[in-house]
């Protein structure tokens, strides 16, 4: 095994509102190896950018509040720092780029001196070296006329072209690992695909991990080495990308892909939706947390939570399924993804 | 931003010919003239007072006599007051409520900005909410009851000090000013209060903080350079309005703190329909305030780059 460069630990997170406590990541554990591609990947209010942002010590608290777990960067913690040890790492070791590139940048100051920014608080650069090294990485990132794009302000950028400056931005101090969450969502399809090759060459040049946060398969087949699929604020199942898109084990993940246009999709294979919503994170289930929706679902499932299961014993392959316990018949054809929907019980 | 300030200045010369021409129109469709006194008139006194002042010809001929008096900096001479020419009671006068007024929309501004940041900063805590009290006390009370209370404030002030430190009443020294100035900023310092206030809270959950707190800046930083900036600007976007607001209630300050203002004059000239007056000073103080809005204006281009550039 590789070294991991961030190792997550069970952590959770609520939020707490007028409504109750949100309980939005619920015991979530992973790790980064250096040089890798982690997706996580999940639909939307599963928990995947809070889990990221409390990593950065960036979610608003109150009313968020980190309950438990830990998490090491190179080994030193993470969690529960001041805003000063924070920003030992922070843009420093890594560097974080954002959904919307359009309201991510500050509207009244330059992208260059933004940059500059950066630099000016970690290196102790002087304003002039930090610009002209702002317009180095803005060159780097591919932006034509740099030195000129430099002295303009985000209004005049667009959204494939800011994402590049945010991503610049991010590569200021040479970080080991980027965390990108939702880099294209925002973006048009032409340009997500440029935004994605720009990320994933940087990774080469810079020799960086990421920590990539999607919702689209197309892009974790694209980019990612592992994969953690996460539901409900838990990851329900981790592995190498070849295992999450062939073998895959958990019955959220088989929905995930059946509801995932492909090329071979033709008229007798339709995309098939995952019928119902996710839980109420107000009040999470005690069982597993895809219950309610899980055409496999089993009695025990609803009020025992299903443990991380390694599904073979050479791979890190795991499963937070009570089908791939070790106590669980063996059930052959689960790893036949065209399961239908019919047979789930109703979801509503 | 030259073009802008361009188009901004036309557009304001624009607005002052429109009001000059209200004005102008306003004046002689109020019924009675500045001629009826309750001394009676002999028709051929009447005739030649007329004649004076030009009010026997008909109303277009003296619309244009008025404009082209008026493009030469000339605003006639007063109907009551024995041969003073309006400018001169512009030019004795204004400096004064100018004085008054842009000091009043320095503090208010400065005040506003520094109170909003404050109340954003200790948001539901106690501070806040004893100055968003005192703005609501701020925005519903009129401005002639704080100074009324200013005043008596001030003579407190001088009794216990035993001798009259900082002047009740007048005008000359920046001790006549500080007072009537503050009282006349009040009420618009509470609404720039307000508006900082909300303004602040929006930034603070804009993207762009997030960015700024993941590239790792101190709060500090983030507070001054990310946030402060962008808060400032929905608040500059009033304050070329609320400086028309400050100059009219600039009017009963003057009164209260004996201040020989402008205002005083053309309230008299309402009074006693003192056409000259009247015309002379609301073409000069609508130019005034068209100019400074214009001036916030540039000011705020030089904030916003998404103004300055376009
Ligand atoms: N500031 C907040 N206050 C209350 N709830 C929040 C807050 N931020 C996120 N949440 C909740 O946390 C859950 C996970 O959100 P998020 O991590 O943004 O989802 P996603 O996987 O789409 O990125 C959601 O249910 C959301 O409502
Ligand atoms: S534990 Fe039960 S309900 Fe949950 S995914 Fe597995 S089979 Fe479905
Ligand atoms: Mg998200």
């Amino acid at each position: 095994m590789t070294d991991s460069i961030l190792e997550v630990t069970d952590l959770s997170v609520e939020f707490a509102t007028y409504g109750g406590r949100v309980k939005a990541v619920r015991g979530v554990s992973f790790d980064v190896k250096a040089g890798e591609t982690l997706a996580i990947v999940g639909e939307s209010g599963c928990g995947k950018s809070v889990t990221v942002q409390s990593l950065m010590g960036i979610i608003p608290m109150p009313p968020g509040e980190i309950t438990g777990g830990v998490a090491k960067l190179n080994g030193k913690d993470i969690l529960g720092l001041t805003s000063k040890e924070a920003n030992e790492f922070r843009g420093v070791k890594i560097g974080m780029i954002f959904q919307d590139p359009m309201t991510s940048l500050n509207p009244t100051m330059t992208i260059g001196d933004q940059i500059a920014e950066t630099l000016m608080v970690h290196r102790g650069m002087g304003k002039k070296d930090a610009f002209d090294r702002a317009v180095e990485l803005l060159d780097k990132t591919k932006i034509s006329e740099a030195a000129k794009r430099a002295k303009q302000y985000p209004f005049e950028f667009s959204g494939g072209m800011l994402q590049r400056a945010m991503i610049a931005q991010s590569l200021a101090c040479n970080p080991s690992l980027l965390i990108a969450d939702e880099p294209t969502t925002a973006l048009d399809v032409t340009i997500q695909a440029q935004i994605l090759e720009l990320m994933s060459e940087l990774q080469r040049t810079e020799n960086m991990s990421i920590i990539l946060i999607t919702h689209d398969l197309a892009v974790v087949a694209r980019m990612a080495d592992r994969v953690a699929v996460m539901y409900a604020g838990q990851i329900v199942e981790s592995g190498t990308v070849d295992e999450i898109f062939y073998e895959s084990a958990h019955p959220y993940t088989l929905g995930l892909r059946a509801a995932m246009p492909s090329n071979k999709t033709t008229r007798e294979k339709k995309l098939t939706p995952i019928l119902g919503s996710p839980p109420d994170l107000f009040h999470p289930p005690t069982g597993c947390g895809y219950f309610a929706r899980c055409p496999y679902a089993m009695k025990s499932c609803e009020k025992m939570l299903p443990p991380e299961c390694l599904l073979t014993a050479e791979s890190n392959h795991q499963s937070r399924c009570w089908l791939q316990h070790p106590d669980a018949p063996e059930v052959q054809e689960l790893f036949q993804p065209a399961r239908t929907q019919e047979e789930a019980p109703d979801a509503g | 931003m030259l073009a802008y300030t361009f188009k901004r200045l036309l557009a304001g010369v624009v607005t002052v010919w429109f009001i000059a021409t209200a004005t102008f129109i306003a004046m002689h469709s109020v019924p009675g003239d500045p001629l009826m006194n309750d001394k009676a008139v002999t028709a051929e006194i009447r005739a030649n007072l007329e004649k004076k002042y030009g009010l026997d010809k008909s109303g277009p001929e003296q619309y244009l006599i008025f404009m082209s008096n008026m493009l030469r900096g000339d605003f006639g001479i007063s109907f009551t007051q024995q041969n003073r020419k309006v400018n001169d009671i512009i030019r004795d006068h204004f400096p004064v409520s100018a004085t008054l007024g842009l000091l009043a929309v320095f503090f208010a501004a400065i005040g506003g900005i520094v109170w909003g940041a404050l109340t954003a900063i200790y948001r539901n805590r106690l501070p806040d909410i004893i100055i968003m009290f005192l703005v609501i006390l701020g925005i519903s009370v009129p401005s002639f009851v704080f100074a009324a209370l200013g005043q008596l404030s001030l003579v407190k002030i001088n009794q216990l000090l035993g001798s009259s430190v900082i002047p009740v009443a007048g005008w000359g020294t920046f001790g006549h000013m500080l007072v009537p100035s503050l009282v006349l900023g009040l009420g618009t310092m509470a609404l720039l209060t307000r508006l900082m206030r909300s303004s602040m809270l929006e930034v603070v959950n804009e993207d762009y903080i997030k960015t700024a707190k993941a590239k790792g800046l101190s709060p500090i930083r983030i507070f001054f350079k990310h946030q402060l900036r962008n808060a400032i600007l929905p608040v500059l976007t009033v304050l070329g309005p609320q400086i028309a607001a400050i100059t009219t209630g600039g009017f009963v300050v003057e009164l209260v703190f004996a201040i020989p203002g402008l205002g005083r004059y053309f309230v008299q000239a309402v009074q006693q329909l003192d056409y000259t007056v009247i015309m002379g000073t609301t073409v000069f103080y609508g130019a005034f305030l068209v100019f400074m809005v214009i001036l916030v204006d540039i000011i705020y281009g030089f904030v916003d780059p998404r103004v300055r550039l376009q």
